[in-house]
């Protein structure tokens, strides 16, 4: 019983449309201190002396952590085209901006080729080739657990992640000139198989990336448990971008309070979802009690990490979904963009509980290396998403449902 | 902006044409209705004498043996819920989603959904053999040894889900239900029909239109439907619990809960159009519900079939990568055990068949997609029972495996139930407002008519 | 009964004891945009007591009427945790401290498990109180008012759009607040009367007898369970379900018809061994070595004090009885049996284990005969094997091998230390 428009509001008055200058100081500090951090972390790690374990968990740590980022922004993409959402127009450009990070990750990404190709357990046991002819299990699973295969994947992966953001992005930034109806129902009805092949492409990079850090251990929901934590940060880092970005003066009318307080209810609603999602996977292992499945969780629930896992479930899902609850809260930009800052830093610790206990299962160890692998490659992804989005406007002028979306209204 | 003569035009146009369904003479009744009303009589009463027939004589006269504990009476259960499922999502999470198209169907949907878990609940109910106990024991009081319900169970959860799904979409119903039972009451009353006006006008709970009261009501409403979200996720979670909490294999997977929602609404959604594509030709509701809002039906069921898939697919590969021998042959045994043909049905109906529906011929041609979708219904029917006689009839020992065929009962059980699913349907049609006329004014672009406002 | 239309005149005749009393006015409008204008002139013109009506909820016209938010969500909130709070407390209490037991090895309170139905009761309550909140705060339900007095009205829940203002309310003058609805741009204004007499405003019988009659035929199941529950009889159970109370099934020792001697229970079927019960371990079953009594103890016997102390616990809850707690067949069922004279019957005492002197002579007996006389018995001594599984057996044997030395050792077999201490 809500709608969408009023019969009379306010059209837009002309914006600030674009970075500007600011694109470039930008891409000069995340470039900056990408490299520097990295180095730093690299040398840092191979200082410790244990093989480069300690830096590649971190590494894999803030790879994932940023990677979730910028598929977070390619389904608040494809999504958007897919149901013809309304509310999201005005925002849907910086989510193309951010999955611009797709070939920068890829870069990153290459930094995990090392283990790869020296065959070192230093992050995936099964990478090691007298692990896995010890080991029967591994042995078993070496028909999909091998580097060479590893590497393809990877790489389709990212194929289809960079074709996906190119090709959408494209779309809309050629409607900025045409405002052409015609690219709309095209790359809506493109939407549909880039949902499936941005499903499959993402659950199992979650399997790849992240579940290998367990090779004995498979949980059919892991792929969903991962999109669950891209699809809350992406309406948080929005939320986020559009407050830093019309506290900058650009945008000032585009995104509304309407557009936070969606913005706001989606994130809460993943929040819900998120919880569900977990909660699933692990109320099931835990009943079941099977060995095999429940090493997982057992360094998670009876050591040192119990408290991280406690942490998560009160900080993650109890004080956000409660939090974030009231309209009040969702509908007040300043409030809602301290709270995706928030939720941004509980997804981290999200991503830090599920990689970290591979690298040291009894202790629960932070390490500043953690913070330099997380600024190193933040700062890259920022550099690549700023380079490839160009000159680009932070709006998409002549969406035929910009109009609508502008006297957006909720209820 | 249309004229205030239009508007009310049109207004006037969807009450006339809501309620003559109701209150039209029985004569002018469609002769399919009552052809239908017999036939789904017919099941009914096979569904009372099943019944009866199982609670004289036991449990055998169907075909669950050891190991085949479960078999079509679970299979039974679950299809339903899953059949219910889609009403709640087309009340509930198209109204969060402000999808407007949902006014049209959303009425007949939700009734769909609670004669739906109606149908669902009387399995488990009955699979206890004797009932009258399990009624019970399933509740919080002490039995005969002063024990308590085991509430560690997924079974217990499924009593509370169950029970709390059915409440919650009845009081949903409920609540769109009294504007339009105020429509019924005061057209009544304008034709002196002091019976029916009086019946109707109880049920209305003296409804008059009050804008202090649409505002309480409009926040009910959003609360409610925000409530029913998270709860039909949850309500199918919990039956996937019933299965996945054991340590079965192929039952004992993480990805069942969404897996089981995603199955559930694709087939709840198959039953809506089956029920509301010749519904509309019948009572004349083409206008109201329109091609275009069939084609977003269609759409969901493919989108939904693609998550079913993606399930399978999952499941088939951490199978094979969790190295887990038992994990391994259930699959296998699955697609070329003894089972293989409910298994490639299952696999046709739910994967193959919705393709059809990228095409907008399909989508839009209404033979078409009832064939279709009760090839789907049929598809995820074979789903659940796949899902319990492959694991059952081929457990870890092999000195137990059997095989598992149903008895005349189980089947007449069955189509019992569908027996008692159209009858209530049919009633409801007949008796009740089968489209929100309130909400498919209040989303109509006339609800705009008039000078305009200075608001927002 | 109910439809006398109230009309404007009057002189009209009211029935006897009854008070004409003036509502207020109602006006129609033509279309939702013009509702809303109206409304919020009403509005600005400070009335209070006043409503719109519309078959649909108007977009704006909450702001237009200045309504204010309703305290709803929060009583639904408050709602919801109680159903959270009811279902933990409510599954810790009755599976962690009133009847507390194990299920699959979880803890008594399992949390993870309780999550679900936390939940659905969390959603329960919310919804009750969503519901029945939201009737009450519209005091619903309410089936007869003033306003449906007028025929006009009726459209009200179909295609029309009226305010109405009461005139109790501070600001209602007749003419003037009549003039501002038309200024406003009614296009109908009409008085709403009603009559305070209670005939009118009645339940009507019907419906009052149908109430009644409902409520007395629901207690019929209840008054017949009571006199059930409270009453004795001498005849029969009636049985409702014979097939579930009389089953085809045979119980243990009765008849069957299908097997040529026609009893119900069967041996296990020739050349077929239960799973477990394949026993094909000779030593460690039956203490047999090659055909011989064993005269070691088999490999799953750990050689240990655990064992011999096991082995003594043992001894003494089953064989003490009749050998007496040093094994010298002086047990009290001996010592009951020669008190009532049991001798001059043929008793016969039991066996002196430990005495070297002993006719039967345990004492070079090897651990295997041991083994089997505790099995299956002998002599009148029944079998033990289906009360004391193989390893207490075994146990048994290793005590008594320990309590046979201890009734034939000499002072070298003491350690030193332990020497003072034997009296």
């Amino acid at each position: 019983m809500t709608s969408n428009d009023s019969p009379l509001a306010p059209k837009a008055p002309p914006d600030k449309l674009l970075l500007g200058p600011a694109a470039a100081r930008l891409k000069g500090l995340g470039l900056t201190a990408g490299v520097v951090c990295l180095v730093i972390a690299i040398v840092w790690g191979v200082a410790l002396g244990d093989d480069m374990r300690r830096f590649f968990h971190s590494y894999l740590f803030a790879f994932t952590y940023f990677l979730s980022f910028a598929l977070g922004a390619l389904f608040y993409v494809i999504i958007h085209h897919l149901v013809g959402a309304t509310w999201s127009v005005t925002s849907r450009r910086l989510a193309e901006i951010v999955t611009g990070a797709f070939p920068a990750l890829f870069v990153i990404m290459l930094g995990l080729a090392v283990p790869l190709l020296l065959g070192s357990k230093s992050l995936y046991l099964w990478m090691d080739h007298d692990v896995v002819a010890s080991d029967h299990i591994l042995h078993a699973k070496a028909g999909y657990l091998n580097a060479p295969f590893f590497a393809i994947r990877m790489l389709i992966y990212f194929a289809v992640w960079i074709g996906l953001s190119r090709y959408f992005m494209k779309g809309s930034v050629d409607q900025d000139q045409s405002g052409d109806p015609a690219i709309s129902q095209r790359l809506r009805a493109r939407s549909g198989p880039a949902t499936i092949a941005y499903a499959l492409t993402t659950a199992w990079a979650g399997f790849d990336l992240l579940m290998s850090l367990y090779p004995h251990w498979f949980s059919t929901i892991f792929g969903v448990y991962y999109f669950a934590g891209c699809a809350i940060s992406v309406y948080c880092i929005l939320a986020l971008m559009s407050f830093a970005l019309q506290r900058s003066g650009r945008l000032v009318s585009a995104i509304s309070v309407e557009h936070y307080h969606d913005m706001g209810k989606m994130a809460n609603a993943f929040t819900l979802f998120w919880a569900y999602i977990g909660f699933s996977q692990f109320m099931l292992i835990w009943a079941a009690n099977i060995p095999e499945e429940s090493t997982f969780f057992r360094p998670r629930m009876f050591t040192e990490w119990k408290w991280m896992s406690l942490a998560l479930i009160l900080l993650h899902f109890v004080v956000p979904f409660v939090g974030m609850m009231s309209r009040h809260v969702k509908r007040n930009p300043p409030f809602l963009a301290a709270w995706a800052v928030y939720m941004l830093m509980v997804h981290a610790l999200d991503l830090f509980w599920i990689v970290m206990p591979a690298y040291s299962p009894d202790k629960m160890v932070v390490h500043p290396m953690d913070f330099l692998c997380l600024v190193g490659v933040g700062g890259l992804c920022l550099f690549g998403a700023l380079a490839a989005a160009g000159n680009v406007k932070l709006l998409a002028v002549r969406d035929p449902r910009l109009e609508a979306s502008l006297r957006f209204v909720n209820q | 902006m249309s004229s205030p003569a239009e508007a009310t035009e049109y207004f006037q146009h969807v009450t006339d044409t809501v309620c003559d369904i109701v209150e039209r003479p029985w004569r002018r009744m469609p002769k399919a209705w009552y052809v239908a009303l017999a036939i789904s009589l017919c099941g009914a009463g096979l569904l009372l004498i099943s019944l009866t027939k199982l609670v004289l004589t036991g449990i055998g006269i169907w075909g669950n043996n050891n190991t085949e504990g479960w078999a079509w009476d679970i299979t039974n259960f679950v299809f339903w819920i899953g059949i219910g499922h889609a009403g709640t999502l087309i009340s509930a999470i198209l109204f969060l989603m402000r999808q407007k198209w949902r006014t049209s169907i959303n009425r007949a949907a939700e009734a769909m959904t609670i004669f739906a878990v109606i149908c669902a609940g009387i399995f488990p109910l009955f699979h206890t053999g004797r009932p009258w106990f399990a009624a019970y024991w399933l509740l919080p009081l002490p039995n005969d040894m002063s024990i308590w319900p085991q509430f560690r169970s997924p079974l217990m959860w499924d009593v509370f889900a169950v029970s709390t799904y059915l409440t919650i979409s009845a009081l949903f119903w409920y609540v769109g239900l009294v504007p339009d039972l105020a429509t019924l009451r005061d057209r009544f009353v304008a034709r002196g029909l002091n019976v029916r006006a009086a019946i109707y006008g109880a049920l209305a709970l003296g409804w008059r239109g009050s804008a202090r009261q649409w505002h309480r009501f409009e926040k009910a409403y959003l609360i409610l439907a925000a409530l029913s979200t998270p709860l039909v996720l949850s309500v199918h979670s919990v039956v996937s619990f019933d299965f996945a909490v054991g340590q079965t294999p192929g039952w004992h997977t993480t990805i069942f809960p969404p897996y089981f929602v995603a199955g559930a609404i694709f087939s709840g959604f198959a039953m809506v159009l089956t029920l509301m594509i010749p519904a509309r030709y019948l009572f004349g509701l083409k206008e109201i519900v329109r091609v275009d809002h069939i084609e977003a039906m269609c759409k969901i069921l493919l989108a939904t079939s693609m998550m079913v898939g993606f399930a399978y697919g999952t499941e088939f590969f951490i199978a094979w990568y969790s190295g887990n021998p038992y994990e391994q042959f259930t699959f296998l045994n699955r697609a070329f055990g003894p089972f293989a043909w409910a298994y490639w049905t299952m696999v046709t109906c739910n994967v193959i068949v919705p393709q059809a529906f990228w095409f907008k011929r399909c989508r839009t041609n209404p033979y078409i997609i009832v064939f279709l979708c009760i090839l789907v219904n049929i598809g995820m029917w074979f789903e659940r029972f796949v899902i319990i006689a492959t694991s059952l009839t081929r457990t870890w020992i092999p000195s137990s495996w059997h095989y598992y065929q149903p008895t005349f009962w189980d089947i007449s059980t069955l189509i019992g139930s569908f027996g008692l699913f159209f009858t209530l349907f049919l009633l409801f049609m007949r008796f009740l407002p089968a489209v929100a006329m309130f909400e498919v004014k209040f989303a109509s672009d006339h609800a705009h008519a008039g000078p305009a406002t200075a608001h927002h | 009964m109910e439809k006398d239309q109230v009309d404007m005149d009057p002189n009209r005749l009211l029935p006897a004891g009854s008070e004409d009393v003036f509502y207020g006015l109602v006006a129609e409008y033509d279309s939702p945009g013009s509702l809303v204008l109206a409304a919020e002139q009403v509005r600005d013109a400070g009335y209070e007591q006043w409503d719109s009506h519309s078959p649909f909820p108007v977009h704006g016209i909450d702001p237009a009427m200045g309504i204010r938010p309703t305290i709803l969500p929060i009583l639904v909130f408050a709602g919801g945790i109680t159903g959270t709070a009811l279902a933990i407390l409510m599954q810790w209490w009755m599976n962690a401290w009133e009847w507390h037991w194990v299920a699959s090895g979880k803890p008594y309170f399992s949390l993870p498990q309780q999550i679900p139905i936390a939940f659905e009761l969390t959603v329960l309550l919310a919804g009750f109180t969503t519901f029945f909140g939201m009737w009450g705060l519209n005091k619903l339900p309410q089936v007869w008012h003033p306003l449906f007095k007028r025929d006009r009205f009726l459209r009200a829940t179909n295609d029309g759009f009226f305010i109405s203002v009461e005139s109790k309310d501070p600001k209602f003058d007749r003419a003037a607040t009549e003039r501002l609805l038309r200024d406003a741009g009614a296009t109908a204004i009409e008085e709403v009367h009603y009559t305070t007499s209670t005939d009118l405003r009645t339940v009507p019988r019907p419906i009052l007898g149908f109430i009644l009659a409902t409520s007395v035929l629901a207690m019929v199941p209840f008054a017949f369970i009571a006199k059930w529950r409270t009453t004795h009889s001498t005849e029969p159970h009636h049985y409702i379900v014979p097939d579930m109370d009389f089953q085809v099934s045979r119980r243990p020792q009765s008849e069957s018809s299908i097997f040529p001697d026609e009893r119900a229970s069967r041996t296990g079927v020739d050349g077929t061994v239960a799973r477990g019960e394949l026993r094909d371990d000779d030593h460690f079953y039956h203490g047999l070595v090659d055909g011989k009594w064993a005269s070691t103890f088999p490999p799953q016997i750990e050689l240990s004090e655990r064992t011999i102390r096991r082995g003594q616990q043992r001894f003494t809850i089953y064989c003490t009885p009749c050998h007496g707690q040093a094994g010298q067949g002086n047990g009290m069922i001996q010592v009951r049996a020669l008190a009532v004279g049991a001798a001059a019957t043929g008793w016969v005492q039991p066996t002196n284990l430990v005495d070297t002197a002993a006719q039967a002579n345990p004492t070079r007996q090897p651990h295997g005969q041991l083994f089997n006389t505790i099995s299956n018995g002998i002599r009148t001594m029944p079998a033990y094997k289906s009360q004391i599984p193989e390893e207490d057996r075994w146990a048994i044997v290793m005590y008594l091998r320990a309590l046979q030395r201890s009734r034939n050792a000499s002072i070298e077999d003491v350690p030193p230390s332990k020497r003072p201490t034997i009296r």
